[in-house]
């Protein structure tokens, strides 16, 4: 099967320092991929590579098997990928259905329209109660919740998802991980940026490591975990 | 200004000299509007406005008590700072969170009532101060010089040598540089970071009243001489980088030489427009200002 | 809020009363010239619409795109300029100016745009002023073109005309109190259009948070550029009907930061981001500031025998207040920014809601 998301080389420069270099990976669909690494590995930073908001400065990147290196974000959404933020960045003035139909209006220019792909969004993630509701105001689980229904309301094919699960207590946690599974159940292919150890090896098919900037590893779940190298540079940390 | 018997150099160098004369000055207007952004993150729109109340205050002194505009500075000092701490301890620090446009809106508003009060007092009219040195000048080397404003660079000269040695060496300077670095770390170190954001607003004011005093005999005294003198102090301090005292010395220096010598190559009327284009092509290639380090 | 505040959302959706008031309104406003027979009257409506077309203008672009520009008075300055010269010089109809002025306002707007638009936040704001003073200054510079600081002054106005048949004379106050109106109302329909298009949400969605609505397609540049076209043609518009009007420009009345900051503050002090804020701001400050320039105020306190009219009290305020016509502007902006960020209507809606709340 040809990769959906594939990485040639890609190396981000800040000054003289390398947030990401060298690195090399491919994506299939359908697939949910870990990317794990210690702080300041550069997985934030390659996701600004992927998605358009730093050009890299070396390497390629293929979606769908065409060049997206250096397009602008709104081109790389138009064309199918999505992502969410660390730090979830909600419109706060806006309610959260007029959130949902930002992402939507991506896809069509009729008012209409959009509101039934945010309402179809929205009790994806259960959220279909609080449309009216602004966003601004959203303790942080729904917000997450939220930026999930937002970015899923693009009609994406692939989703790049950055911490989603941040300061979410377990029970929010899980439910996040069955909306994942969920989206995956769907046929959209992710990549998810995590910090939860347990949840990023269960929804994990292939997991990517970094550390400073460069891949370390790469492997299934059980691969990663018997990798000394992975555990002496990052899971040591944790499970000391 | 354009003498066609003066030779090129002469009129060169002439034109240079005064320049950075004028220049002086300007950094003074410049300064004070940096440190004011560097502490409160604010871009303070009625620093104009503070000058054109220290050049009314100086006129005033001048008229009623026949204080000569250089020495009424001692007055313009202290009631300027008074001035503008109070501005900040009754306005700007309510609104240290709000949005940056909101912040911009209240400097604006607070100009205005500046301005118009003022109209209010002393009518529209331009008034002239005129001491009997205003007008006269020296000659060096062949090069005459204006003797009100080369009295007011070496003021300048002195204020700001003072300046920053308060900055650097005191107590006090180094908690208003640790709060313009991070408020926030500042706060926790136990600097009292409003009182600060005080001294801060009440330094930048008194800087702005004493340019104001200083360009008193040489400039119309007018309400709403202000908005120009603002918008040169927003050129001043973008081209010496927001927040760096240095820069906003070189770059009111750079001014100054920049409308002299466009007054002397291009004409007079455009040279206000060479100071804007230089300011728009700072903005967009080097937002960091000429000296490269922002702290933004 | 609550289920509650949602109800009424709903309800004030489906609900016609606003569009029934809002026809009621225009009916009014459309009877009262041959009702109320006051040039001064007319006067001050006028200047009220013009108020209303200004702050909407800018409301597009800094209401709902969230781009703070405090230099408006270039579009309006091009669009006064335009007409004028075109006038007293060519001696072509307004009508014909207004549109060249149109055309003048949205290129320089693309100039502008293209510099400004690469800078956020403050950075933002003072290019903007910066560009502006840059129109100003050439305006001032340019004397064969535009007469220089003496500004032009209207001798007489062509009409237009087809054939024999007169469309408009400007003679009376009458043409222009119903051309403010139909502007006034053509740029709130505009501005409501763009609230409930897709356009709408893309210019809301890059004021909250442009890299977040870049992440979701959408263009920032191309709209940014489109709402600041919008604006500048209403904000043009507003400059030939003053032109036409006062029948005088110079550079320091219509390209200067006073009036880039007068048309801020219209919609500041009414509210921002609202398709009502700017009629509010312009109810609010033409009124005021017309009854300080007119001495009324003093003329009420001497009425009221509060001040002595040969007092030296009342002697100053006779003679000064009428000159301190911006200082209101000043106050209310300092009110309005510490006490009601959201402008007069937004105070008003949390006051409103706040004693529904006490009820229910």
């Amino acid at each position: 099967m040809s990769a959906i998301l594939e990485l040639k080389h890609v190396s981000k420069f800040f000054g003289g320092l390398a947030a990401n270099s060298d690195i090399s990976f491919a994506m299939e669909p359908g697939m949910i991929k870990g990317l794990i690494g210690p702080n300041g590995a550069g997985k934030t930073t390659l996701f600004n590579c992927i998605t358009g908001y730093y050009p890299p400065s070396r390497g390629e990147i293929f979606f769908k098997g065409h060049p997206i290196t250096g397009l602008q974000p709104d081109r790389v959404c138009r064309l199918g990928m999505a992502r969410t933020w660390q730090k979830v960045r909600p419109l706060v003035k806006m309610t959260v259905l007029d959130n949902v139909m930002v992402g939507a209006l991506c896809r069509t220019n009729s008012l209409a329209k959009a509101r039934n792909i945010a309402m179809e969004q929205l009790s994806v993630v259960g959220m279909e109660q609080k449309t009216h509701f602004i966003a601004g105001g959203l303790p942080i689980g729904e917000r997450k919740k939220l930026e999930m229904a937002r970015v899923l309301a693009t009609k994406p094919e692939l989703l790049l998802l950055d911490e989603v699960m941040g300061g979410l207590n377990p029970a929010e946690s899980e439910e996040i991980i069955r909306l994942i599974l969920e989206i995956k159940a769907r046929g959209i292919t992710q990549m998810v940026i995590e910090h939860d150890m347990k949840a990023i090896m269960r929804i994990s098919d292939r997991i990517v490591v970094l550390n400073s900037g460069e891949k370390l590893a790469e492997g299934t779940p059980a691969e990663i975990v018997a990798n000394q190298e992975v555990v002496d540079a990052y899971l040591g940390e944790s499970h000391a | 200004m354009d003498s066609p018997s003066l030779q090129p150099l002469l009129l060169f160098v002439q034109s240079l000299i005064s320049g950075i004369l004028v220049g002086g000055v300007y950094a003074l207007i410049g300064i004070g509007l940096t440190i004011i952004f560097g502490v409160m993150r604010i871009i303070n729109f009625a620093h104009g406005d503070i000058m054109m109340i220290g050049m009314y205050l100086t006129f005033n002194l001048f008229t009623l008590a026949g204080v000569d505009p250089f020495v009424s500075i001692a007055v313009c000092i202290p009631v300027m700072f008074l001035f503008g701490g109070l501005l900040q301890k009754l306005f700007i620090n309510r609104i240290l969170n709000a949005l940056p446009q909101n912040q911009i809106l209240l400097t604006i508003g607070l100009g205005l009532i500046m301005s118009n009060t003022m109209m209010l007092i002393y009518t529209s009219d331009y008034k002239i101060l005129t001491t009997d040195y205003s007008s006269s000048s020296f000659s060096l080397m062949g090069i005459s010089i204006s003797q009100p404003l080369a009295i007011s660079f070496i003021i300048t000269a002195v204020i700001t040598a003072v300046l920053y040695w308060f900055l650097m060496k005191t107590d006090m300077g180094q908690a208003i540089r640790a709060t313009a670095q991070d408020r926030q770390a500042a706060q926790l170190m136990g600097i009292n970071v409003k009182r600060m954001s005080i001294i801060a607003f009440g330094l930048g004011a008194a800087l702005a009243g004493t340019a104001g005093a200083l360009i008193s005999p040489t400039y119309y005294i007018f309400p709403q001489i202000g908005s120009t003198f603002t918008l040169k102090a927003f050129v001043i301090t973008v081209l010496g980088g927001m927040g760096s005292v240095i820069g906003a010395t070189l770059g009111g220096i750079l001014i100054g030489i920049a409308e002299s010598l466009g007054a002397v190559y291009i004409s007079s009327g455009w040279k206000e427009v060479l100071v804007y284009v230089i300011f728009l092509l700072v903005l967009l290639f080097k937002p960091s200002g000429l000296l490269g380090k922002s702290r933004m | 809020m609550s289920i509650f505040g949602e109800i009424i959302g709903t309800i004030r959706r489906v609900s016609p009363l606003p569009l029934l008031t809002f026809l009621a309104v225009t009916g009014a406003l459309l009877l009262f010239p041959p009702l109320v027979d006051s040039p001064y009257a007319l006067h001050i409506m006028i200047l009220i619409f013009l108020s209303v077309i200004m702050g909407e203008s800018w409301n597009i672009l800094g209401g709902y795109t969230g781009q703070y520009s405090v230099g408006h008075a270039a579009y309006f300055g091009a669009g006064a300029y335009t007409t004028m010269i075109l006038m007293q010089f060519r001696e072509v109809p307004p009508w014909y100016g207004m549109l060249a002025g149109i055309a003048v306002s949205i290129l320089t707007a693309l100039i502008i745009g293209s510099i400004c638009f690469r800078l956020r936040g403050p950075y933002f704001v003072l290019a903007s002023i910066a560009a502006t003073e840059i129109l100003r200054l050439t305006a001032l510079n340019l004397k064969d073109f535009t007469n220089g600081a003496e500004g032009i002054l209207a001798t007489d106005i062509p009409p237009l005309q087809f054939g024999s048949f007169l469309v408009t004379d400007f003679t009376t106050k009458d043409p222009f109190y119903y051309i403010g109106l139909v502007f006034a109302l053509a740029v709130i329909a505009v501005t409501w259009i763009v609230q409930h298009s897709k356009i709408g949400y893309c210019f809301q969605a890059i004021r909250e948070d442009q890299d977040a609505a870049h992440s979701l397609g959408i263009n920032p540049s191309l709209y940014k550029n489109l709402s600041l076209a919008i604006s500048a043609a209403f904000t043009s518009l507003a400059g030939s009907f003053y032109a036409v009007y006062i029948g005088f420009i110079d550079p320091t009345t219509v390209l200067s930061l006073d009036m880039s900051v007068q048309i801020v503050l219209i919609c500041i002090i009414g509210g921002i981001g609202t398709i009502f804020g700017p009629v509010v701001g312009a109810l609010v400050l033409v009124p005021l500031s017309e009854a300080l320039r007119s001495n009324i105020i003093t003329q009420g306190l001497i009425t009221a025998g509060l001040v002595n009219e040969d007092s030296p009290v009342g002697q100053f305020l006779k003679e000064n207040l009428a000159h301190a016509h911006v200082l209101i502007y000043g106050i209310l902006v300092v009110v309005v920014i510490l006490f009601m960020p959201d402008g007069v209507l937004g105070f008003l809606r949390k006051i409103l809601t706040g004693k529904r709340r006490k009820a229910a």
